[in-house]
């Protein structure tokens, strides 16, 4: 399909909910189909509706092939089915249209005749279309199941299964491939002797009224294994309805187009003894296109198992647990990861699979487990795995188990044996089926074990390094700023007030090439994550060499160097360049062009190289070193990026790629971001030598005050580039060094397709730009700097200027000029100096700096008078301040946007810092200092019930313009009383900001805390805020699914918090581009006026406005522009609290600088909106709504002749989605967000007299797990009344019994008390704000609690206060970002009590690992009987102390409470035998938290 | 950056001056040398901000914050190669320069600036010392002729800078010695004339030629100039003063500021005086003129041992710190106190001048004056006056300076001969964006080009020059320019 927008189908996300339900001893029944149709229906809020609610995303079931079945009914068309196993069924998805659809069969017939397979016949599956939505319908296939015998010849049925496979590719692809294409297409869902799927873009709910076979008594299985889909859909498809043939996935795979090209260079090299080479040239290539990430995923799957590796084998290999720099594993499995590591990277992303063959059923968990998996094992031989518990109601009685799936970790139901296996045996036996250590003794390379090199590398000289620097282009800011840091600190250097100047492509400096390169990051469809504090899921191993055959075992697989991380010093990349072990050598290329200016020299240069590779492949060489030292005045380095790139892609054309290793030997590497983009290009390591000799020179000459030898100084920069990667690959949720090698998570802005096609192939680049001679041209003019004949007077680096504005450095749109004429003219409250303000800031045609520089207004229309146009104060109310915490700025700075903001009607937001509640109250001139926009961010500081109840709007920040996929830290020193209170955090102590919400991992958990900010405040609209990046369209389209109100899309410029300079600078995209994005594929979807979308990314000026409404935005952000009004001098200092102006520190003497004022701020926006008129005047527009995404008002500037930026094609920008006719351009109907049902509105009648008088109220009702939220809307009518204190305690008594949703007490507020008989899902005691829980298993259960897990993840996110009482054990991150909640629980998963500051934590039993990462305060206390805590402690940030005098009263108190409430059988044990169990409890103490109180105490004097 | 909280540890501190009563008795300079450890703190404070306005309001485009972190780490060298790619001639604009970089200084918005000329001066003083400042002598030679005419600031950055090109320069300076006003301009108090010649011979070492006493259009043909050279740059300055003409006008003792003062940088410098000695001792001494020229008057009056020095500004008096109308970081007209005012002199603003009085020898011996009431523009800028009624005075007299500033560069000889196009104000007509006059061949820079202005202005229009004329001799140039990549002209 042509696309002219920005919208790209390969965008698409999904995730979802999953589970099974099986007999373990492999009874077949009727009933496991319906109660897996049960599961799937009471997990229908995991799935998601498009634009009508009755056309879903997909949903769909596998079960066993039911012979007696398929038997009658195929007698009924007159075919014999011969036995079970004896014949293969296919469900096919045929056109609607009988021509193309016969044309299919034709050629599916006939590929069976070729394999020789018998086709018995077709049997038309019948369907009931009641009720199914119009667009589902509209690509609704013909489906029908086709019935293959298996020749006699085969006596295995898994042979046949074989054939059947090889018939599937073959024909799809030969149908593909001829047939002409409508909008059904031609599909097999399934094609096996084993098991058959059943399924289609339908709801949960439909999936049993449309398939009248699934309710046939006849049909019956020993499984159901069901899949719900949520996805972000632009086009309906049916064919991407899960479960595919092997599994179900909840997730998503972040590094696919990596993994795709890697398989598809090994395919040249694929040999099975399964399949005769007629029949792998027949099934190649292995993944079908178009498809979404998790089918691929089961392509690869399928592969691997039917070439001869056991089901959980190869989930082994493709999703391994985290084993690298794991101490606790055990060796032989440690061995087995390794082993499959040198040649399989993994399919990295958030997963929870579920997944079958037939005959083994079972799950698994990604290494980071940020996926639910639930499951319950019966008395009565039944297992229930799912996304939730209590989606199948089950009798507390024949409950043996209730357990989840732990991270990396898998469990397998074997039907043949009609048993359990566990996740320690089932890789037992896997791990030790091969001799895997000995084969890594035998061939493995260590570095640290290769001989010293046979010719020694000698250091740069002074004129060398800078002759050197200036040929790659380096300016004394990258080694001021850059370099410099790195070296002294190993950290990457921070800056703050993000980025203004110009995109590579528009900016007249010659550019590195990777600044073209904007690094994507995870947003809403999966999380990124915390690579320091959850570094045991992190790896930067690699190995070089050669990956060998995928299909087969060979212990040469992993004959190659194994690396611990891919920076290499000088002296290790000589050892490799003198490897030879007979078999196993090094070849060195030079990566140069010829220094002529002549056009195509560079190209030839290249073409040489990627000759003279493929040669060396052929010669034999395991390792190419890319090496660009042999540069001289007449040959100039190819940069180093393209180089490595068009190797990488030249060598998997040709099926050589895996049989190198690639290391890159460049001189134009020095700062993360080049050396992410070369291993996201396939570099398998880096040698940086000129910046290395970059630092020994810095050394010597003295620029670094430090004491530390350059020895140490290269080891800290690499450490730093080390660190860096990790939080590239982190960010966008990727946790190894391998799956993120070539797997390209770039968005290019500004190359032309000929070179992406060529060289970066399958990148995503959309608006074109430079070809490869203007590439080569900004090359030359560093290297003739270099190697110029000319005198230059004073010999210098140039400046750079892209993190501070220079003169002769980069464009900065905020320059001196004009931050003096805007805050002189707000100040004057001058109109005329702001238009020369904006005049400066909006003429870009000498130099420019912004995508929307490049456009004009287009009149379309005649212009009318301005008194036409609606007045200003209809528009004040359409602009918002961007999201600062008071914290980040002071007070002042902070209250007088807010004062303004008010003033005008429009909305200040919080930013992530919480709110001091004396800004509730009006001051007396009438002004107040509440911010209508409440924020709420990953580390929920502050976010009370009555911080929600406060607000206008929630917003959700899901990535920051700065710093998308990052978290934050806010040092000890800034947090002062004051800030520490207005957090709920201790003054003194750090806080960190996580990178992700740990409540939202998937498309489905926002909606769920979409749903919860809802019930916390139905009043207020929820803003979600995304940042723009290719695919934020899609995301969006997701998000207004569910059912966000608001829809922010930040550009990557803005951001006045602290953030690495690289991820100022690469990551993220400018706002014209998701915003068109974003508006185009709501349109699209039909889903564009249910949100208001707003944007925000240094708008400065109106005519930024008038673009941004015209481009689909209806409200706007201005921040930067309005701190520079307030005296922001754009010191860039934030992250060091010395800002000179006040505006962004908490230093008091600097406080007092501060001079801003309300009216000032009042007047920018004044000024904004007065030009916005004058330009909607002119443009014919009378109001905001009649402008929005009218983009042909937009068009082309003409005279733009730049060489580089006149090539780009911004017509994708430009490009107009039709509407439909009932769906508008701008926010016309409101969400519906299902509030209508809850079970609140009962809780609050029976609350009513609670409310109303005080009075204590006590009430049972049931529950189950689609009962959400439970609580938040009767906490959010206390909070409105009764403000922070709440009612008195326990005045409120509600007893529930049953299964509770997600979000049980949400954001509950003082004097409720809950009271739970059964079990819960995830975010149990979410934002607890004061309310007291309690929670155990039934009384019938007949289970023991402790030992059994009762709530899921992530319990007590964000709490502020109240206190809980569980018995029984809860999930991963229990008591995460917890601020003052007391709790007690019987166990906890992995990562407790994770950034915690505050409360008390009682756990009475085992813990995962990595307990305490990054807790700063709080106390956690472990009853630890099995004395093995302190290796599941992350004891960077805490003491292991002994319980005190004044531990003891609280331990006491609270474990008799939790006795009191629970019936603890363990609370009664401990409190039974007080005095000796208390010596079992450790205390976890956070070390400044310590520190602080024990300050304090010393404060107090003694009387 | 130097320190990220100097600037709140440390407050702005200048160098010890020899007081006023020790100084006024020699021409020798009084400003002395920080302690290394008090320059180490001056340039702490530099907050290295993300906009250095100083960088911006310098208008050679000096990069501030990079040599004050250089200095606080003592990288001398380094601070001097920062210095000088921006700047030939730091030894002058350290001491003389009125910084403008200092009010555009973003700690300037609510604390005193940071000390940006002193460090400077020092930077350019450590590396004399250490003997980084040697001859550069371009390796290879282009064979292009340039001429430069004049050899104040203006002409001497013309010459170093296309000297460094590669081309051969030769200066022709109509006075005795080079320097412009640097020399007979400048008293020694503010700048000896050793840093002046420390230059020179600096550049005649790099290979300039210096031509004296070559008064081009008079001594020398232009004609043979034109023919001889590739191209040659005015640099002359504008050195016609604004003259006051009023009633006693011819009277004696009624001198123009330069002709006072170039006469004591002479006898300071031990050259023959060859005019009619002027000198303020014994005599009141009236400066009329509230300028920079003024001050160097005052100076030298009081070294005469005048009897009494008075000087009169006809613009009221200046407010003692920012207005709202003008903002940091714009240069602001201030009251401003300058060391030839610490050594005494009585300062009258709004004050007419209404004529010399003569005593019968035709000597001045007073001053008849009156007080001016000023209306102000709505943007508080002095617009139009009256004179006070009853107001007028006569103070006695005995020298009157003329420091009211200069009008335009002398015509008469080399621009008549040139017939070269004037501006609208009376300079040689040539653009900033190349510098050509409407002749061919023949450039303009500094006063001349631009009218009068600062020293700071004369070494960037100089620079500026050279690089259009490098430009325009050899099709590009990699001569810096203040607002340009160097990578641009690649």
């Amino acid at each position: 399909m042509a696309n002219k927008g920005l919208y790209h189908p390969e965008f698409e996300h999904d995730s979802c909910g999953i589970g099974f339900v099986a007999n373990i001893k492999s009874n077949k029944s009727h009933q496991i189909i319906s109660d897996a149709l049960t599961i799937l229906e009471n997990m229908e809020h995991r799935g998601a509706c498009g634009c009508e609610p009755n056309t879903g995303d997909g949903a769909g079931i596998l079960i066993q092939t039911p012979h007696e079945f398929f038997f009658d009914e195929c007698l009924k068309h007159g075919i014999h089915l011969p036995t079970y196993s004896k014949y293969g069924v296919g469900v096919l998805f045929f056109p609607k249209d009988i021509r193309l659809r016969e044309e299919c069969r034709d050629i599916f017939n006939r590929s069976a005749e070729t394999l020789g397979l018998e086709i018995l016949g077709y049997r038309r599956v019948p369907v009931n279309t009641d009720g199914i939505g119009l667009t589902a319908l509209s690509v609704e296939p013909e489906i029908e199941q086709v019935f293959i015998a298996c020749p006699d010849h085969i006596n295995n049925p898994i042979n046949f299964e074989r054939k059947l496979f090889v018939l599937r590719n073959y024909a799809a692809q030969t149908i593909n491939n001829t047939v002409r294409k409508d909008a059904v297409g031609f599909y097999v869902a399934s094609l096996s002797y084993k098991t058959v799927i059943y399924k289609g873009q339908l709801t949960s709910l439909q999936l049993r009224n449309y398939y009248p076979d699934l309710s046939n008594k006849k049909i019956v299985s020993a499984f159901g294994l069901i899949h719900s889909r949520f996805a972000t859909n632009t086009f309906p498809s049916w064919k991407l309805a899960q479960p595919f043939r092997y599994i179900a996935h909840n997730g998503e795979i972040n590094t696919l187009q990596g993994n795709l090209n890697w398989l598809r260079t090994s395919e040249k090299s694929f040999v099975s003894q399964y399949f005769s080479k007629e029949e792998m040239e027949m099934l190649l290539p292995v993944v079908e296109q178009g498809q979404s990430d998790s089918a691929c995923l089961d392509n690869m799957i399928e592969l691997l198992t039917l070439c001869g590796r056991s089901l959980p084998h190869v989930m082994m290999m493709l999703i391994p647990e985290a084993w690298d720099g794991n101490e606790h594993m055990d060796p032989i499995k440690k061995a087995f990861y390794e082993f499959h590591a040198s040649f399989m990277e993994p399919w990295d992303g958030p997963a929870s699979i579920s997944f079958t063959d037939g005959r083994l059923i079972g799950a698994t968990l990604d290494r980071n487990g940020l996926r639910p998996s639930r499951y319950c094992i019966t008395t009565d031989d039944r297992v229930i795995m799912a996304s939730e518990t209590g989606v199948l109601p089950i009798d507390p009685k024949l409950i043996k188990e209730k357990g989840r799936l732990q991270p990396g970790k898998m469990f397998v139901v074997d039907l043949e044996e009609g048993r359990i296996i566990s996740d320690d045996e089932i890789k037992k036996k896997i791990c030790s089926q091969k001799p895997y250590s000995d084969w890594l003794n035998k061939y493995k390379i260590r570095l640290e074990e290769l001989p010293e090199p046979r010719v020694m590398f000698t250091h740069l000289e002074h004129r060398q390094v800078f002759q050197y620097q200036k040929a790659f282009g380096y300016t004394t800011e990258d080694l001021d700023l850059l370099i410099a840091p790195m070296a002294l600190t190993g950290k990457e250097p921070t800056g703050s007030m993000g980025s203004d100047v110009p995109l590579a492509v528009l900016s007249n400096e010659p550019q590195h090439l990777s600044s073209y390169f904007k690094q994507l990051f995870a947003q809403v469809t999966n999380p990124p994550i915390d690579p320091i504090r959850e570094k045991l899921v992190m790896s930067l191993a690699t190995f070089v060499g050669n990956n060998g055959n995928l299909l087969e075992e060979d212990p040469l697989s992993c004959h190659c160097v194994a690396l611990k991380h891919p920076v290499l010093s000088n002296h290790e990349l000589e050892k490799i360049r003198s490897i030879d072990t007979g078999i196993f050598q090094a070849k060195t290329l030079q990566t140069y062009f010829m220094a002529d200016g002549k056009p195509g020299s560079l190209q030839r240069g290249i073409e040489r190289l990627c000759r003279y590779a493929v040669d060396a492949v052929a010669d034999g060489f395991e390792v190419l070193i890319l090496s660009d030292r042999a540069i001289d005045s007449e040959h100039a380095a190819i940069p180093s990026l393209l180089a490595t790139a068009a190797v990488h892609h030249h060598l998997i054309k040709k099926g050589l790629r895996g049989q190198v290793g690639l290391v890159i030997e460049a001189g134009d590497v020095w700062e993360v971001h080049h050396f992410a983009c070369l291993i996201g290009f396939g570099a398998t390591c880096i040698n940086p030598y000129l910046a290395l000799s970059t630092i020994r020179d810095m050394k010597i000459s003295g620029k670094l005050m430090t004491d530390l030898n350059s020895t140490d100084l290269k080891k800290n920069y690499v450490k730093a580039v080390n660190e860096g990667l990790l939080k590239v690959f982190s960010k966008m949720g990727i946790s190894t060094f391998q799956s993120y090698q070539g797997a390209q998570i770039f968005e290019i802005i500004g190359i032309d397709k000929s070179v992406i096609n060529k060289y970066f192939t399958g990148a995503t680049s959309r608006i074109e730009g430079m070809g490869l001679d203007e590439i080569a041209n900004e090359t030359l003019v560093k290297h003739f700097f270099s190697f110029s004949r000319k005198n230059i007077p004073i010999e210098r680096l140039t400046v750079g200027g892209a993190y501070q504005w220079k003169r002769k450095g980069e464009f900065h749109l905020f320059n001196p000029q004009t931050i003096h004429l805007l805050q002189y003219s707000t100040r004057m409250n001058d109109y005329s100096i702001f238009k020369k303000y904006s005049k400066l800031v909006n003429d870009q045609t000498e130099k420019a700096a912004t995508l929307r520089s490049l456009f004009q207004f287009k009149n379309n229309r005649p212009s009318i008078s301005i008194d036409e146009v609606e007045p200003a104060e209809n528009i004040y109310k359409r602009f918002a301040t961007g999201a600062m915490s008071f914290g980040s700025i002071s007070w002042e700075a902070h209250t007088t946007l807010a004062i303004a903001m008010n003033r005008l009607g429009g909305k200040s937001n919080t930013g992530e810092g919480g709110e001091d509640e004396i800004r509730y109250v009006r001051l007396p001139n009438g002004d107040s200092m509440r911010s209508a926009i409440k924020q709420v961010a990953s580390a929920r500081f502050g976010v009370t019930s009555e911080y929600l109840t406060e607000a206008e709007e929630l917003q959700i920040k899901m990535a920051q313009g700065a710093k998308p996929g990052e978290g934050g830290q806010l040092p000890g020193h800034k947090v002062d009383d004051w800030i520490g209170r207005v957090r709920h955090a201790t003054a003194g102590v750090g806080l960190i900001s996580p990178p992700p919400h740990h409540d939202i991992y998937s498309i489905e958990d926002l909606a769920q805390l979409i749903f919860d900010l809802k019930n916390a405040n139905r009043n207020a609209r929820i803003n979600v805020k995304l940042v723009s990046k290719a695919g934020v369209g899609t995301i969006a389209a997701g998000v207004a699914k569910a059912k966000a109100d608001v829809i922010l899309i930040s550009g990557h410029d803005g951001g006045t918090g602290a953030s690495p300079l690289s991820s100022i600078k690469h990551a993220g995209l400018p706002w014209e581009l998701g915003l068109a994005e974003t508006h185009q594929t709501l349109v699209k979807n039909k889903l564009r006026s249910r949100v208001i979308v707003q944007t925000d990314g240094q708008l400065k000026t109106g005519r930024d406005i008038a673009i941004a409404t015209l481009l689909g935005a209806e409200e706007w952000g201005v921040a930067t522009a309005a701190l520079v009004v307030e005296g922001c001098i754009m010191m860039r200092k934030c992250h060091l609290n010395t800002c000179p102006v006040g505006v962004a520190t908490q230093n008091p003497e600097l406080r007092k600088r501060f001079t801003g004022e309300a009216d000032h701020v009042v007047n920018l926006f004044k000024f904004l909106t007065q030009e916005l008129r004058e330009i909607m005047a002119e443009l014919g527009f009378r109001t905001i709504n009649e402008m929005v995404g009218q983009v042909d008002y937009l068009e082309k500037r003409e005279n733009i002749t730049h060489p580089k930026f006149s090539k780009l094609d911004l017509s994708p920008i430009l490009y107009k989605e039709p509407a439909s006719k009932f769906t508008g351009l701008y926010k016309s109907e409101d969400q519906d967000h299902g509030l209508a049902e809850v079970l609140d509105w009962k809780l609050l009648k029976a609350a009513q007299p609670a409310i109303d008088h005080l009075q204590k109220v006590r009430h049972s009702f049931n529950i189950q797990n689609t009962d959400r939220t439970t609580g938040t809307i009767l906490s959010n009518e206390i909070s409105k009344k009764y403000k922070a204190q709440g009612l008195p305690d326990d005045t409120i008594h509600f007893k529930f019994s049953g299964t509770a949703g997600q979000s049980f007490a949400a954001f509950n507020t003082r004097g409720v008390t809950l009271e739970l008989e059964g079990d819960a899902n995830d975010y149990f005691g979410k934002g607890l704000s004061g309310a007291k829980l309690i929670i155990y298993p039934s009384k019938d259960a007949g289970f023991v609690p402790e030992e059994n897990i009762i709530i899921g993840n992530v319990a007590f996110y964000g709490a502020t206060s109240g206190e809980a009482y569980i018995r029984g054990k809860a999930g991963e991150r229990f008591c995460v970002r917890n601020s003052g909640a007391n709790v007690v629980v019987e166990g906890v998963g992995d990562h407790g009590c994770e950034y915690m500051t505050g409360g008390n934590a009682v756990i009475l039993g085992e813990t995962g690992r990595n307990f305490a990462a990054g807790m700063s305060g709080g106390i956690a206390y472990v009853y630890n009987v099995q004395h093995n805590f302190d290796s599941l402690c992350n004891k960077e940030m805490v003491d292991l102390d002994p319980v005190d005098g004044e531990d003891e009263k609280v331990l006491r108190h609270m474990i008799a409470q939790h006795y009191q409430l629970t019936n603890s059988t363990v609370a009664k044990f401990i409190l039974n035998d007080f005095e000796n169990q208390l010596k079992n409890f450790i205390k976890v103490f956070p070390k400044d938290y310590k520190k602080i109180l024990v300050d304090t105490k010393e404060m107090i004097p003694v009387k | 950056m130097a320190k990220p909280t100097g600037f709140l540890e440390f407050t702005r501190e200048l160098p010890q001056k020899r007081p006023p009563a020790e100084r006024v008795n020699d021409y020798y300079e009084f400003v002395e040398r920080y302690t290394d450890e008090k320059l180490n703190q001056q340039a702490a404070r530099c907050m290295d901000c993300g906009i250095p306005f100083c960088h911006h309001g310098c208008p050679l485009g000096n990069v501030i914050p990079e040599f004050n972190d250089a200095v606080y780490r003592k990288s001398w060298k380094e601070a001097y190669d920062i210095l000088t790619s921006t700047n030939n001639f730091p030894e002058f604009t350290g001491r003389i320069c009125p910084a403008p970089c200092e009010t555009s200084c973003v700690l300037g918005i609510n604390q005193p600036a940071i000390t940006i000329e002193e460090i400077e001066k020092h930077i350019i003083e450590i590396a004399f010392d250490h003997g980084f400042v040697k001859a550069q002598r371009p390796n290879v030679r282009t064979g292009k002729k340039i001429a430069v005419v004049g050899s104040g600031p203006a002409g001497l950055a013309v010459a170093a800078q296309l000297n460094y090109a590669g081309h051969n320069v030769t200066v022709f300076e109509r006075d005795d010695l080079p320097g412009g006003l640097l020399r007979y301009g400048i008293p020694d108090f503010k700048l000896e004339k050793w840093v002046v010649e420390r230059r020179i011979k600096l550049m005649e070492e790099e290979g300039i030629v210096f031509s004296c006493n070559s008064n081009v259009g008079v001594d020398i043909s232009i004609n043979d100039l034109l023919r001889e050279y590739h191209a040659i740059v005015l640099a002359g300055g504008s050195t016609i003063p604004r003259d006051l003409s009023i009633p006693g006008r011819e009277l004696k003792g009624v001198h123009f500021a330069m002709d006072f003062l170039k006469q004591q940088n002479k006898r300071v410098s031990d050259i023959k005086v060859e005019n009619e000695n002027i000198f303020a001792t014994n005599k009141n001494v009236v400066v009329i003129g509230g300028g920079d020229t003024g001050s160097d008057c005052v100076g030298t009056s009081n070294r005469h041992k005048a009897l009494s020095v008075t000087q009169f500004e006809l613009l009221p008096k200046p407010p003692d710190s920012r207005t709202s109308f003008m903002p940091w970081p714009t240069y602001p007209m201030l009251m401003k106190t300058t060391s030839s005012h610490e050594e005494g002199v009585q300062r009258n603003w709004a004050i007419a001048t209404k004529e010399f009085v003569g005593d019968e020898n035709g000597n001045l011996k007073a001053l008849k004056i009156v007080s001016l009431e000023w209306k102000f523009t709505d943007d508080d800028k002095p617009a139009k006056f009256v004179e006070v009624e009853g107001s007028e005075t006569e103070i006695p007299c005995e020298l009157a300076l003329l420091a009211m500033g200069f009008l335009h560069p002398q015509y008469e000889g080399l621009l008549e001969q040139l017939e070269i196009e004037l501006d609208e104000r009376g300079n040689v007509r040539a653009s900033e964006k190349n510098y050509h006059t409407n002749i061919s061949k023949i450039f303009a820079a500094g006063d001349m080009r631009r009218g009068q202005s600062l020293v700071v202005w004369a070494i960037s229009e100089g620079r500026e020059c050279a690089r259009k004329v490098d430009e325009y001799l050899m099709g590009h140039s990699l001569l810096e320019a203040k607002d340009q990549n160097i990578l641009h002209e690649l």
